[in-house]
């Protein structure tokens, strides 16, 4: 079983320790997430069509690709969102590698809420709650008392830039600022993997960068891994790598800086 | 004529929204067969000849105020779900250049037919239901014949249904913002001021002069004008200290919150008290009915016995128990449907973050906890507080009840909770996954 993470295992004050950059020194060469030969169709549409991949302990991964090319559904499969048809995701643990595809759909759940932190467009973020209470939501569904978990979101939102802002709701912060708390909630359980999806799509140019820093630096920042999404050639400039899609197929991987194309499927 | 031929186009019911336009009309069905049901009810007191038909005529002019509250709770919840089920459509409207106006008018247009629709289907409850209502028994004798209304009648309630599904809808969209790339909630909603504590106390005070000099007037119809008028006075001013009293519950809710469920439950209540109150403005004054008519009607049964059997006291004090209880029953269907509807609405409204809030791992019974927190502690909480001080204020008259009519008592007692038993299978029955679901989100 994944072992549960019910608080930060670094604290928040400690996040800006180092500037994150496509620095390879920065992560492992273990693999915490190894996906074999995943196959998922919709219909005659077939989404993943054998993709093999390994995400690095401390990499950050740029999953890009035109529209339908099946990013989002790669994304969701590494994160135990969905199952595939066919294949398996290897995830790294303390407890030994877990094959997160053979989990029933609770199981999953509790996997994603314990272990892996998410950052979607959208924000999904509680509209009736604060946003010291969105972040503290996350403790609170590992079982964390309200008491215990808010001084812990505090520590988080404060630390992303938004001390002062804790007790407002969701509608009385920007679109920038919304996806910080979001960034909060995705990490204040101590989550070693974070998925993101077009995490900066919805906000302007320079706020987006804000948004990427704040991203980066809280991530693999501190050592931990991010799996992103993207349109934008830009943001996934700032990757370690760049894995790009189309019609389910990898059909490249690149590292930014670097003139070398991997070729698909080559082990790192 | 544009807006007719869009309406009309757009109109057309898909699968994603077959669900929520049944449950609407089904919702102003209801209401119509209600409304016809209780007006034939009503007027069927015509047809006692002695000296209490006057009391018979108030008490039924009484109960018809009463439930007014429920009844149009429910039509505003049904427009407001006919607005929200057609959101992608209205936002394509606005994307290809039309005005709000004319997303008003469609609106409009749809919920006066989809209400229309149920009012049709309402005539055919009121007529199903109508040979069992017919066989309640006042002053002896059963309703019978007396329950058909002429169809001048019937038609006068279809064109009040479709006027307040048009009105209800029109005001309901001031509520919403529909733009061209979607439809959202307007996010300030006025919060409830402790001032309007206040105005209440000087309604109360202005109510109470009022019923002390009823005896004053001569004129029977003028002191059933009073009394009407001072119950509906009563009961505006209910709803003025309702969502006060409804966020003085959220307050205390998320003071001793320590679970997800119970603080989201307490942040619902308090995102918008005077929707929350709205859900249960109808338990208030059904407890209001339940504890100070039930306990006259408990008394008065229990002189009746004492009366000659037959006579016509006998026969009324039995009757204000059935009245009361029928009230009470009403009164708990409205409620329940309305809950239900806006449940729907509301999930409806919050399906893209329930969806995604369970991708990141929280499950489903987590939010379903939180949604049956936010409407049963209100119910709960307002049931009791309305129990409470209706109680206090009739305390003679409730404790003799008590002593002196217990079983009475009980059935009024088993009544209220079978009532909020109906709420609460209201809130089951509309889950997050079964609405999802019915409209193909999920």
């Amino acid at each position: 079983m994944i072992e549960a993470n019910s608080a930060p295992e670094q604290a928040p004050g400690t996040i800006f320790s180092h500037a994150a950059s496509n620095n390879p020194t920065q992560h492992s060469s273990a693999p915490v997430l190894s996906a074999r030969a995943l196959r998922r169709a919709y219909g005659s549409t077939l989404a993943l069509d054998g993709v093999d991949l390994e995400i690095l302990t401390g990499e950050s991964v740029a999953i890009m690709g035109p529209s339908g090319s099946g990013k989002s559904t790669l994304l969701h499969t590494l994160a135990g969102i969905e199952k595939p048809d066919s294949g398996s995701v290897l995830l790294a643990s303390s407890a030994g590698q877990q094959d997160i595809t053979t989990l029933g759909e609770s199981a999953r759940s509790k996997l994603r809420r314990e272990a892996f932190g998410f950052v979607f467009q959208s924000g999904l973020l509680i509209p009736e709650l604060t946003a010291v209470e969105n972040v503290a939501m996350a403790l609170m569904i590992n079982g964390l008392p309200r008491a215990a978990a808010l001084p812990q979101a505090n520590q988080w939102l404060s630390a992303l830039g938004l001390a002062g802002m804790e007790e407002r709701r969701i509608g009385q912060l920007s679109g920038g600022q919304a996806q910080r708390v979001a960034i909060a909630r995705a990490q204040v359980t101590g989550a070693k993997v974070i998925f993101a999806d077009e995490p900066t799509g919805a906000l302007d140019s320079a706020t987006g960068t804000e948004v990427l820093n704040v991203l980066m630096e809280s991530t693999v920042g501190r050592g931990n891994t991010l799996v992103m999404v993207t349109h934008d050639a830009d943001v996934a400039a700032r990757c370690d790598r760049i894995i790009s899609l189309r019609d389910g197929k990898i059909t490249s991987e690149t590292r930014p800086g670097s003139p070398n194309t991997i070729a698909p499927g080559a082990q790192h | 004529m544009r807006t007719l031929s869009l309406a009309w186009l757009l109109g057309k019911p898909t699968a994603a929204r077959r669900a929520p336009m049944l449950l609407t009309a089904g919702a102003y069905g209801l209401v119509s067969a209600l409304v016809l049901t209780t007006i034939a009810g009503a007027l069927s007191f015509n047809r006692i000849q002695n000296e209490l038909s006057g009391m018979y005529l108030m008490l039924a002019g009484l109960a018809c105020v009463l439930l007014i509250v429920p009844l149009a709770v429910l039509g505003s919840a049904a427009a407001r779900l006919s607005a929200r089920s057609q959101d992608l459509r209205l936002s394509t409207v606005r994307l290809l250049g039309g005005t709000p106006g004319l997303v008003l008018g469609i609106t409009v247009v749809e919920s006066a037919l989809v209400a229309f629709t149920g009012a049709m289907a309402g005539i055919a409850l009121y007529a199903g239901m109508a040979p069992l209502v017919g066989m309640i028994q006042f002053q002896g004798s059963a309703i019978g014949a007396a329950i058909w209304l002429n169809p001048g009648i019937i038609a006068l309630v279809v064109l009040g249904v479709v006027l307040i599904a048009a009105l209800s809808s029109g005001f309901g969209m001031r509520k919403i913002i529909v733009s061209p790339l979607g439809v959202r909630n307007r996010s300030q909603t006025p919060k409830p001021r402790w001032i309007r504590a206040l105005i209440v106390v000087g309604l109360i005070a202005g109510i109470s002069q009022a019923f002390s000099m009823i005896s004053v007037f001569k004129d029977l119809a003028v002191m059933l004008a009073v009394l009407l008028g001072g119950f509906a006075l009563g009961v505006g001013a209910l709803n003025l200290v309702g969502p006060w009293a409804v966020g003085l519950i959220g307050k205390a809710k998320l003071k001793k919150a320590e679970t997800p469920e119970k603080l989201l439950a307490a942040r619902m209540i308090l995102e918008n008290p005077a929707q929350a109150w709205r859900q249960v403005s109808g338990i208030a004054m059904t407890c209001f009915v339940a504890v100070v008519g039930g306990s006259g009607a408990a008394l008065m049964n229990m002189a009746g016995t004492e009366s000659s059997p037959g006579s016509p006291d006998a026969l009324l004090s039995a009757d204000v128990m059935t009245g009361v209880i029928i009230t009470i029953v009403v009164s708990f269907i409205s409620v329940a449907c309305s809950t239900a509807i806006t449940q729907a609405a509301t999930t409806l409204d919050r399906a893209e973050l329930y969806a995604g809030l369970n991708m990141l791992g929280v499950q489903r019974s987590t939010m379903e906890k939180a949604r049956v927190g936010s409407v049963m502690g209100p119910v709960i909480g307002v049931g009791l507080g309305s129990i409470i001080i209706s109680g206090v204020l009739v305390l003679p008259l409730a404790g003799m009840a008590m002593i002196f009519a217990p079983l009475s008592v009980a059935i009024i007692l088993g009544t209220l909770v079978a009532g909020v038993l109906a709420v609460r299978g209201a809130v089951a029955l509309t889950s997050t996954s079964q609405t999802l679901k019915l409209v193909r989100i999920d």
